[in-house]
């Protein structure tokens, strides 16, 4: 069934945009991410282009996301304090990275920065995941004792503030520092981040695990909704009708996605996740390197 | 589909009558004025068609269908090896006045029938077009749009040729795909006698977004604003409603 979107100014198959929503709802459910990182790409792929996949994925991303964070809210999961921090990180991330989208677009590289972007960030994150999951598969039977926390640079920071849900007395500069880096991502990719943030959060910030994912839904459904805002007014391209195509499948497939979750192990799921990261990577990677069939591509001057 | 034809064979039979009254060497008339984009939109035909004075065909005249869109500013960029292993965006030529949408038929093509300098001063024929390029001055430019705006199907040489009916009657299926741009069209009809543009008629229609798809896309364009605000409440209400429409515990 073909439909007309109306920003894209093209149409495309309705029952294939539900699809793709229901498959990336279902493998973020499953793993517990927003699901951008794939969605962006697969949208480029189908013949969307990139301004448009990059804004209505982030759409997209907000709305999947806050079913998730309704859900961890009622079990008390989110350092609300430690969410503002990242927060006034990320809005102020995503305008740096609204600008720098519109100055790319202006420029002609929004296409190879996304790729870029997409093959460093994904390629870094797959690769730690990877790695970082298969050493806890390897030890699971050695129980190691890890320290409460280490002490380093960091916490000779100032603007000290004490975390009572994340039991952490730390400076806000790292927390804010990092939400500022996953708002440029955000912006020019189309992503929440959840996938960059989780980690950065247990590893960098050194919060437990149990609030980790509450509260960085509760940034990434935040930084989402400033994203979509800022690229409808600045770029013009989110478009809503396919938001909602893809919304329409993506939240029974998070469903779906989440019952099959909690039936797997943390370390198997977090494998499977870096190898479908580092999947998207290389074959964002080969797009970039492969010699294109067509040298010529036009595009609106702007 | 029938009931249309009918009508159509009506309108030209009343044309002929009226070109013979009035010794109009050329009348010629749009199937639709207006071609509405809904959000089930997969393209449309709009058939042109008329009737001449004098016998069409080989040894007598000749019709030639122009149809071309509204014209907007394109860059078209090329893409070069950088640091040695990828391939970014490089050199671009920028082209202003570009067609969105471009097509021509005949009852042969124009360059058979007309002499050069005249096809090129009225621009017909893709060849033809007065493309003015900034930038990169290579002609490579030039012919990759052409080559670009031909594979998006958007522009059109002799696609379909002008069909002849009844010696006097003729007409043609000119296609326009979902990608079309909205705005106003010109279509210009030419009756060539003796290689010579012997009687011309030009008439108007617009490609207009309808229904859903043209409030969306209004209101993302007059209130960015509101439009923004409104896609984060509704895909915030989507994810709300759909993990209690779903809820599997």
């Amino acid at each position: 069934m073909q439909v007309y979107l109306p920003i894209a100014e093209m149409s495309a198959d309705a029952l294939l945009l539900v699809g793709i929503g229901f498959g990336v709802g279902w493998l973020s459910g499953l793993f517990g991410v927003g699901g951008g990182f794939l969605l962006t790409p697969l949208l480029i792929l189908i013949g969307i282009p990139s301004p448009v996949a990059v804004a209505s994925g982030a759409n997209q991303t907000l709305g999947a996301s806050v079913s998730g964070l309704i859900a961890q809210w009622r079990r008390g999961n989110v350092d609300a304090k430690m969410g503002c921090v990242l927060l006034a990180g990320g809005l102020l991330g995503s305008f740096a990275g609204v600008q720098l989208f519109a100055l790319l677009r202006r420029i002609g590289q929004v296409d190879t920065a996304v790729s870029l972007f997409y093959v460093v960030v994904l390629g870094t994150v797959g690769v730690l995941m990877v790695m970082e999951s298969a050493r806890a598969i390897l030890r699971r039977r050695r129980s190691v004792r890890r320290r409460l926390h280490a002490h380093y640079w960091m916490h000779g920071l100032p603007l000290k503030a004490r975390f009572r849900k994340s039991r952490l007395y730390i400076s806000v500069i790292p927390p804010a520092l990092v939400g500022f880096g996953i708002g440029v991502l955000s912006a020019v990719m189309g992503v929440g981040g959840g996938f960059m943030l989780v980690p950065a959060m247990i590893y960098f910030i050194g919060m437990p695990t149990a609030v980790v994912i509450g509260t960085s839904l509760f940034q990434v459904v935040f930084v989402a909704a400033n994203v979509t805002l800022l690229q409808a007014v600045q770029v013009g391209s989110v478009d809503l009708l396919l938001t909602m195509l893809l919304l329409g499948g993506g939240v029974a497939g998070a469903q779906f996605g989440a019952a099959l979750g909690t039936r797997l192990r943390g370390e198997e799921t977090r494998a499977l996740l870096g190898l479908m990261v580092l999947g998207v990577a290389v074959s964002l990677l080969w797009g970039l390197v492969r010699r294109p069939d067509n040298l010529f591509s036009l595009g609106p001057a702007l | 589909m029938i009931a249309r034809l009918l009508l159509l064979v009506a309108m030209l039979a009343s044309a002929i009558a009226g070109a013979a009254a009035q010794e109009a060497p050329l009348v010629a008339d749009l199937s639709d004025r207006e071609i509405e984009v809904s959000t089930g939109f997969t393209g449309a035909d709009l058939l042109v068609f008329g009737a001449t004075d004098a016998p069409i065909g080989p040894g007598g005249d000749e019709i030639l269908v122009v149809v071309r869109g509204p014209t907007r500013p394109v860059v078209v960029r090329r893409k070069v090896r950088a640091l040695g292993v990828m391939w970014v965006n490089g050199p671009a030529a920028r082209f202003s006045g570009v067609p969105g949408f471009y097509a021509i038929a005949g009852t042969r093509p124009a360059w058979q029938i007309l002499p050069e300098q005249e096809r090129q001063n009225n621009g017909l024929g893709l060849d033809a077009l007065p493309l003015v390029s900034t930038g990169a001055r290579n002609p490579h430019f030039r012919a990759a749009l052409l080559d670009l705006e031909k594979g998006s199907g958007l522009w059109l040489e002799d696609a379909a040729t002008v069909e002849i009916g009844a010696n006097r009657l003729f007409h043609v299926r000119v296609p326009l795909p979902a990608a079309v741009p909205t705005g106003d069209y010109r279509v210009e009809v030419l009756l060539v006698r003796s290689r010579r543009i012997h009687a011309r008629q030009e008439m108007e229609f617009r490609v207009d977004r309808v229904g859903a798809a043209d409030r969306i896309a209004t209101v993302a364009e007059t209130q960015p604003l509101v439009y923004g605000v409104v896609c984060v409440l509704l895909a915030a209400f989507a994810g709300w409603f759909g993990s209690v429409l779903f809820r599997r515990s």
